[in-house]
């Protein structure tokens, strides 16, 4: 997670509740590690992200940048 | 021609079918003052910025009436405005409240818990048309689908549909700045005596919750959370009708755009019956290419703003433009292509900041199903028309009918 780009939208949160969290309204919690049976709820996630900030990497797969902003300015 | 009058072609129904090369030209101006003294933002970063920016107001009270708008301030005097249109603190704790039955923190599973009631409705809308070879795609299940879903939601009885789709669609025709018809100041009229007989009628469905409360979330408001702040019951009216208008005029929308949008991409549609899964990167690629909300055409600025090398003066009327920040070359690569599978698609399709679509999860969700099953059910659809004919709305835009031809149905 780039919390530095998360900006509270929650979205995760709604589309991979076994996985993300809010804390309140503004604080996220998650699970680093998900399990393989949580995958397809985390790719939802990611891909729902309004600011791109989850990085998905599955190990023995290849590396997933859903966040990786095309274009972002720095 | 002159960006002062691009915002006026852009709105004229000529462009309806497709509005895309004029938003290029717009964005040669990417803050443009029209000659009304709308500023049109039309340019990724800047409608980025000013969407995030708490000197840009929602609330219309905060607006120097332009001629023709003289009426803005009566409007409100209907019912009260919605979250959609009020600013912090109010907006907050009025948004915040109508989370709490919906989503995160308090409600994380509603919209998850909805996927099988979701997927059986869709299954019935196609079996529907097993016997036919055309449908229309808005009247036979781009329509039904997200109303149904919006009455489940809500706990609105379905069999009422006939009388706030009447309501429903005048609200929607007051969002129309356009000059067609009878004028914008009627439509906005006609509008809030329709906001009013919706509102009558949700006020009497919510009493009828609170006395027999059900898992839906009018009950939910309705019953409020304990001893923490609760809305009042006008809040809660205005709160529905927002809920009820939002949940099933732009979701209909969001379908038929993805329909027509992937029998123009046959490889698209190949691919997403293959791979199921395409359905989530295709659905936010759908929300850039083809946003169901084209534009926000009811923010005000509070204080002179600089942004894109001009200055919008205080009270001045702006435009942001999504669907042409969605299509800019400076954000997205080959942003004119639609491309299923594209990578960091961070659109506008949903808006962004404090404001962010509030149903985004189950608009998603709802695209997702719909657009998944249709194009796994339908034998070798195809367009009967091509454009197919547009509702006149140019902010939420969308076909009024969308007719495709196929040769059967799977189960």
């Amino acid at each position: 997670m780039d919390l530095n780009r998360c900006e509270a939208y929650a979205q995760c949160a709604f589309q991979a509740p076994d996985v993300f969290a809010m804390h309140g309204e503004e604080a996220l919690m998650y699970e680093p590690c998900p399990g393989d049976e949580r995958r397809e709820q985390v790719m939802r996630a990611a891909a729902s992200c309004p600011v791109q900030a989850i990085l998905v990497e599955w190990p023995g797969g290849p590396a997933v940048p859903e966040g990786a902003a095309t274009g972002a300015r720095g | 021609m002159t960006s002062a009058t691009l915002l006026r072609r852009i709105t004229d129904y000529a462009a309806r079918a497709d509005p895309y090369p004029l938003y290029a030209e717009l964005r040669r101006t990417p803050v443009a003052r029209q000659e009304d003294g709308v500023y049109a933002v039309s340019t990724y970063w800047e409608i980025a910025g000013l969407l995030h920016d708490p000197r840009l107001s929602s609330d219309p009270r905060n607006r120097v009436p332009t001629a023709g708008e003289e009426d803005i301030l009566e409007e409100e005097q209907g019912l009260p405005p919605s979250f959609l249109r009020l600013d912090p603190p109010e907006h907050d704790r009025l948004r915040r409240l109508a989370t709490r039955p919906f989503g995160p923190p308090d409600s994380p599973r509603r919209v998850s818990d909805m996927r099988g009631d979701l997927a059986r409705m869709v299954s019935g809308l196609i079996d529907g048309l097993r016997d036919r070879e055309r449908a229309d795609i808005v009247e036979d299940f781009a329509y039904p689908f997200p109303v149904m879903v919006i009455c489940k939601l809500l706990g609105v009885p379905h069999e009422d549909e006939e009388r706030f789709h009447v309501w429903a669609e005048a609200i929607v025709a007051g969002l129309d700045p356009g000059e067609e018809g009878e004028g914008p100041a009627e439509r906005r009229r006609a509008a809030q005596r329709a906001r009013m007989e919706l509102g009558r009628y949700l006020a009497g469905l919510i009493e009828d919750h609170r006395r027999a409360p059900g898992g839906d979330m009018l009950s939910a408001l309705a019953a409020g959370h304990g001893d923490r702040e609760r809305m009042s019951p006008l809040e809660l009216v205005v709160t529905a009708v927002l809920l009820l208008i939002a949940g099933h005029e732009t979701t209909v929308n969001l379908i038929t755009n993805g329909m027509l949008t992937l029998l123009r991409h046959p490889d698209a549609l190949r691919r997403l019956r293959e791979e199921p899964g395409l359905a989530v990167p295709l659905v936010e690629e759908l929300l850039r290419y083809e946003p169901p909300v084209q534009l926000l055409p009811q923010r005000t600025a509070l204080a002179d703003i600089d942004v894109g090398g001009v200055t919008i003066p205080r009270g001045a009327p702006v435009w942001l433009v999504l669907a042409s920040g969605n299509r800019d070359p400076r954000r997205f690569p080959d942003p004119d292509r639609f491309d299923p599978g594209r990578t960091g698609n961070e659109h506008l399709g949903f808006g962004g900041g404090i404001h962010y679509c509030f149903g985004a999860p189950l608009a998603r969700l709802e695209a997702q199903v719909a657009l998944t099953e249709l194009a796994r059910r339908l034998v070798e659809p195809r367009l009967v028309t091509d454009p197919p004919p547009y509702r006149r709305n140019p902010v939420l835009r969308g076909p009024r009918h969308l007719p495709v031809a196929f040769d059967g149905c799977v189960p």
